[in-house]
């Protein structure tokens, strides 16, 4: 553990924060859903479809309607508004209209009693059905199929989303090229995975209004999809999150089940609650999307880069999700941390009849730079470099513009470079370690907030904090941003109580509640230090300006003369004189009562005008190096990771522990893609809906890891920070995956990478006469 | 997740219970950790109305080294360093059981009657509907070698394959009266696959007696999953030996986790007994176990990987424990 | 509708409870809904995650796979039972420092099972703690941070 001390003459910012939430959390005090209550409450339930693609002639629900203790049992038609996250592509129903698009697709619902009454009603219902041709694989799906899943597929195919683009000339780059190389990666699904399953309470009362509580990151989507869904205007409605037991993007949609709840809600006038299990949650997924990509990368012969020549195929499952985004993003997400100075992309985002794909923690990101990191270690081979060396000789320069217009400012991917190689003991390792041993090199970035908000309003702010003081000095700090376990309540406490000098306890942050939360577009596209950072910090100057101002009428010095003090106001040249901040706070209240202050966050314009030219845009982006040290059985193909160096650039670090824990937890969630998760389809069946048959890494499995924290302050952070909840995810797959092929000898493209598939490859290269290393 | 209704009994004497199996013969299970019963009926699994605890069963409990009570819990099983000392393959299967939590409340009984898995049957309710359910559960038909005979759910206990391969016996206790039987003859190798064991109807596993060669071998088991915790057995190798300078004077090798029952290999031990454990003969007996095994694809890894692995583990096993022994190869 | 119901007798964090049970409830539904102590979590119903874990007699033990009629007579020892009043134990202090949680969903069957583990292994190695914690999933914290806490709270820092 490093100093508790933060540098730089901070209270708090830049040291070690614990969680102000903790002391609820490790006593069971913490409330999330499934632990409210609501009098008179009814049990909410599911009918999933069985069938992978079917049109529905009719549903039968006379017989579970009638059955005793059943208060609703709704379909599809009582609200066919479709809707979905983002604007363009509502092509989601809450329950199915007309068709069923997956095996687990959402038919009818049900309140109930108790479970076993809606557990009977659910059995009672009859559904007639015509089945049709089941789409399972996207590469077909790319072409003129017969039943398409959605009538917005592109000329009859399944393709939901089709992106072309071409920066500079490639094929002329590939003319000139000393060196190429060319990756094919593929890529199983995986999922989130988070501990909570999802929960959503719904209440319908008297007076018009319907209140929603929900595991929810993005609370304001989830508030303007009822609002379109259910029809009623979005003051009717009230949405509060309570404390959600993880996210990691898989509760960043407005999903079904929390519109079904809330129209089983209105429908009976009673508190519903639906409650998810485990295979409910693998059903909705949303998680990574399945992915083919195929890279080509042209270089000179020193390794300088010359061009990208890309395209993906992946797999959307049955409905669009954030499937646009994702589209371009797995694109124009290989455009750092290197200077590329030509560019094509094709990617085809196609819809199946599986659970939908959505985000998923570095959303786009995670296998194109899989697929670019492994073709740059080996160009670097090619070559006759060190990776290294390749990789600085290609680094984007700070205050840079990429071909594709992405605006980089600050970066201190350099930095990471050279930390991470010292830190590692690479010059000393690298191609000399004993056969089965390896060391591999993998760098990332990641956008630190989407600049282009979706579904909102964009001359709104992307994110509002406001603030409220009462007599007794506590500060109210109300905003929308969603804590899902990332520590985002604690920066704003931070953030607050730095700016206006007072100590941590006094800032409270709300629990978040459209009523009284300003809104904040919540937390996906690691944007919330960011955005509401910068929001945090001018709220908290907007309400020091006042305490000063108070202060200063007390002193009878001039506001500029005022300095901030721990919870004291002083003059700047006599800091003997002073007020505290009680009396600064009562005297500014004199005029107005309670002080009230707000601030406000807008990301500034840019991106290039062509079309999807804001995909991936961000006010700052993240940098990453990470070296892994892996150990092979090349008998049985088991490996294991022993360290990963990790040197992250997210500016200056707000609050390292929280920095870690988002590293930590980023490279056991990439190990995970990486080692053996999947989610193990055979045709439109999810074979392994359980967290017994999902391999979550356990805590053998992990790594020593070592965090290099070696940004320098971001121009336009809040205190120069940047993000740090996602990009420490995408440099941990190649890094590993280099350090296999360091330890055997061996390019793994298919992930997830499991024993058998480190046997097939050792036995391939020893077929192929390519002995590796002395082995 | 609720269970749906039983009725749970409760017996405290062995008496008590074989008279409750009787009683309610056709239409209960008995209960021993529920480790593995009761998530298999929260997921509807083979329900029955009535559930009989064994847990204030005394006759059913006890350890020495000689006879450990089926009701005996893993965790107390595990921190018996006395059984370590004696049987080292025994406690390398039984750290390898699950999870701690797991081990907390599982027994040595129901790991060795540990359900048969697969794909295909530990699935919801739901799930298995969609697919018009399969020959273990509510249907007539196997999705993973079809045809309507016989179910290929794999056998997944940890413990098993060492205990037979220490040459323990199952004591066991029916309405119709007591009986001891080598381990591995309660399991069906001829059967249907559907049907985990052989016991007779109400039958209930008392203890396993341990005889006094299992003390004089050294042992080892060594389990593939793709987790250190929580995965059930991609394949499960124990091996027992007495060796004597390299020579061997009792061999026997059992694998779990690849086929419908666990399996001892004594056509292929027997003609190394007497002989030297060379590298060369413990390759070609690997080898010839290898072949022997028939795994199928309803578990994680895929068979052939789990049938090539049998090669690799079973030999690391058995030079475990010529390790243990002392002898050189 | 529920089948048969019998009384279970609990001592429930160190206090004497009575409650009417139906035989096929389990442990982690009577003390969520029946008890309305919902520290104790749901999350996978199946034995595959360790949210729901409390100490039975001192042992963890997965509340979502234990009967209540089972637990008649014994003592009951859920997260909330773990501290004094309105204060932390010495596992779940280390947490809070440590930033053991996260998304603090898994972190109650961490902490019941962290303390059961210092109970048997008061100065255990890292080794004993990775292998003492290994049927309790986490998503967030790649598990770093929580085996540091228990570490430390063994070490009384």
């Amino acid at each position: 553990m490093g100093s508790a001390l933060p540098p730089d003459g901070f209270t708090l910012l830049g040291g070690r924060i614990p969680y102000i939430e903790g002391p609820l959390k490790v006593t069971g005090r913490a409330e999330y859903t499934d632990d409210l209550q609501r009098p008179g409450m009814l049990v909410g339930r599911l009918l999933r479809s069985p069938w992978a693609h079917a049109r529905i002639r009719s549903i039968d629900v006379s017989a579970a309607r009638s059955l005793p203790g059943v208060y609703a049992v709704l379909t599809g038609e009582r609200y066919p508004t479709p809707f979905g996250v983002l604007p363009i592509t509502h092509d989601e129903t809450a329950i199915a209209v007309g068709k069923v698009r997956y095996i687990g697709d959402i038919l009818a619902a049900v309140a109930a009693q108790d479970e076993p009454t809606a557990e009977r009603a659910i059995a009672l219902i009859r559904v007639e059905v015509e089945p049709l041709a089941e789409h399972t694989d996207p590469k077909v799906g790319v072409t003129p199929v017969t039943d398409p899943i959605h009538d917005r597929g592109l000329n009859g195919s399944n393709v939901q989303k089709e992106v072309a683009q071409h920066f500079g000339d490639v094929d002329a780059a590939f003319a000139r090229a000393a060196q190429t190389v060319r990756v094919r990666g593929s890529f199983a699904g995986v999922t989130h995975a988070f501990t909570e399953p999802m929960a959503t309470i719904a209440e319908a009362t008297p007076d018009g209004r319907l209140t929603v509580w929900s595991a929810t990151q993005v609370p304001h989507y989830l508030h303007r999809a009822l609002s379109e869904v259910l029809g009623l205007p979005m003051h009717r409605i009230r949405v509060i999150k309570p404390e959600v037991g993880g996210g990691f993007g898989g509760k960043s949609d407005p999903l079904p089940h929390e519109i079904a709840c809330a129209a089983l809600a209105l429908e009976t006038g009673r508190p519903v609650k639906v409650l998810f299990d485990r295979e409910d949650v693998f059903l909705t997924n949303h998680g990574r999307h399945p992915t083919q990509n195929d890279l080509r990368v042209a270089a000179d012969a020193d390794g300088r880069l010359l061009a990208y020549d890309l395209s993906a195929v992946i797999d959307g499952g049955a409905w669009s999700s954030f499937g646009t985004v994702t589209t371009y993003y797995n694109g124009v997400l290989a455009m750092g941390p290197y200077r590329v100075p030509n560019f094509r992309y094709h990617g085809r985002r196609v819809y199946t009849n599986r659970p939908p794909s959505g985000a998923m923690r570095a959303h786009g990101g995670t296998n194109v730079r899989y697929t670019v990191e492994v073709a740059l270690d080996e160009l670097a081979e090619k070559v006759g470099i060190d990776p290294f060396e390749l990789r600085r000789r290609n680094a984007l320069p700070p205050h840079s513009t990429t071909v594709n217009q992405f605006r980089i400012t600050s970066t201190s991917f350099l930095a990471c470079l050279d930390a991470v190689r010292a830190a590692s003991g690479w010059d000393a390792a690298f191609r000399q370690l004993p056969y089965g041993e390896g060391i591999g090199l993998g760098c990332g970035f990641y956008i630190s907030g989407s600049n282009s908000p979706i579904h909102f309003t964009p001359k709104m702010p992307q994110s509002t904090v406001h603030l409220k003081v009462d007599m007794d000095g506590g500060i109210a700090v109300h905003s929308m941003q969603a804590d899902i376990g990332q520590g985002s309540n604690t920066l704003l406490a931070a953030i607050v109580a730095e700016v206006v000098g007072v100590a941590l306890e006094r800032v409270h942050v709300i629990r978040v509640d459209s009523d009284v939360s300003p809104i904040d577009l919540g937390s996906y596209s690691s944007r919330v230090t960011f955005m509401m950072g910068n929001a945090a910090r001018r709220a908290a100057e907007d309400l020091r300006t006042r305490l000063v101002r108070g202060a200063s009428e007390l002193l009878g010095y001039p506001p500029e003369q005022i300095r901030v003090g721990r919870e004291r106001f002083e003059v700047a040249h006599r800091p003997d004189v002073s007020v505290t901040y009680l009396e600064a706070l009562h005297r500014a209240m004199e005029r107005t009562g309670a002080l009230t202050a707000a601030g406000a966050y807008s990301s500034p314009p840019m991106g290039g005008s062509f079309k999807g030219a804001r995909a991936g845009t961000a006010p700052a982006y993240s940098f990453a190096a990470y070296v892994a040290r892996v150990r092979v059985d090349a008998e049985t193909g088991e490996y294991r990771v022993g360290k990963m160096w990790a040197a992250f650039d997210c500016g200056r670090p707000l609050n390292r522990l929280a920095v870690e824990g988002q590293i930590e937890g980023s490279i056991h969630m990439g190990l995970g893609q990486l080692m053996g998760e999947t989610l193990n389809y055979r045709g439109a069946r999810l074979m392994n809906p359980s967290l017994l048959d999902y391999k979550i890494p356990m805590p053998a499995q992990m790594p020593e890891v070592e965090c290099l924290l070696v940004g320098e302050d971001d121009p336009e952070g809040p205190f120069g920070a940047k993000e740090a909840g996602e990009g420490p995810l995408v440099a941990t797959l190649p890094a590993v995956a280099n350090a296999l092929y360091d330890a055997v000898g061996v390019r793994f493209t298919d992930l997830p990478i499991t024993p058998e598939k480190v046997v097939k490859g050792i036995e391939l290269r020893q077929r192929e006469g390519r002995p590796w290393k002395g082995e | 997740m609720h269970l749906d209704p039983f009725e749970l009994h409760r017996p405290s004497s062995l008496e008590e219970a074989l008279r409750l199996a009787t009683a309610h013969a056709g239409g209960f299970d008995y209960l021993a950790g529920g480790t593995d019963l009761l998530p298999n009926y929260k997921m509807h699994l083979n329900l029955r109305p009535h559930l009989i605890a064994l847990d204030a069963v005394a006759e059913l409990r006890g350890r020495g080294l000689e006879r450990l009570g089926a009701m005996e819990r893993l965790a107390d099983l595990e921190r018996d360093t006395e059984l370590a000392r004696a049987y080292p393959g025994f406690a390398d299967a039984l750290a390898e059981v699950a999870t701690p939590l797991v081990r907390a409340s599982g027994t040595l009984g129901g790991n060795l009657l540990v359900e048969t898995r697969c794909f295909f049957f530990n699935q919801s309710h739901f799930w298995r509907e969609s697919l018009g359910y399969c020959l273990k559960a509510e249907g007539d038909r196997c999705h993973v070698v079809p045809q309507k005979e016989r179910c290929y759910a794999t056998f997944s206990g940890d413990l098993a394959p060492v205990l037979m391969a220490l040459d323990a016996e199952a004591e066991l206790a029916g309405p119709g009266g007591r009986r001891r039987v080598p381990l591995g003859a309660i399991y069906d190798a001829a059967g249907d696959g559907i049907r985990r064991h052989r016991l007779g109807p109400g039958e209930i596993v008392v203890a396993v007696h341990l005889p006094a060669a299992a003390r004089a071998r050294a042992s080892a088991y060594l389990k593939l999953r793709v987790r250190p915790s929580f995965d059930f057995p991609e394949l499960g190798a124990a091996a027992a030996a007495e060796l004597d300078g390299g020579r061997v004077r009792s061999l026997a090798v059992a694998v779990g986790g690849l086929e419908t029952y666990p399996r001892r290999f004594d056509e292929l031990t027997a003609p190394l007994v007497g002989e030297h454990l060379s590298d060369d003969r413990l390759r070609a007996f690997s080898e010839a176990v290898m072949r022997a095994v028939r795994p199928v694809h309803n578990t994680f890894l895929a068979p052939d990987y789990r049938r090539k692995m049998t090669r690799v583990y079973v030999r690391r096993a058995v030079e475990k424990v010529r390790e243990r022994s002392g002898a050189a190869a | 509708m529920s089948g048969l119901r019998a009384l279970v007798r609990l001592t429930l964090n160190g206090h004497p409870v009575e409650v009417s049970c139906p035989d096929e409830r389990v442990l982690l539904d009577l003390v969520r809904e029946e008890l309305h102590l919902t520290g104790t979590k749901r999350g996978c119903d199946l034995g595959t995650c360790g949210c729901c874990t409390v100490l039975l007699d001192g042992r963890p033990t997965l509340s979502c796979l234990t009967l209540a009629r089972l637990a008649d007579g014994r003592s009951l020892t859920t997260i909330e039972g773990l501290s004094p009043g309105t204060g932390l134990s010495p596992v779940q202090r280390a947490f809070v420092e440590h930033g053991a949680t996260q998304c603090g969903f898994c972190t109650p069957g961490f902490i019941v099972a962290a303390t059961a583990l210092l109970g048997e292994h008061p100065h255990p190695t890292r080794e004993e703690v990775v292998r003492g914690l290994s049927g309790n999933l986490c998503r967030c914290t790649g598990y770093a941070k929580i085996i540091e806490a228990v570490l430390a709270a063994a070490e009384g820092r």
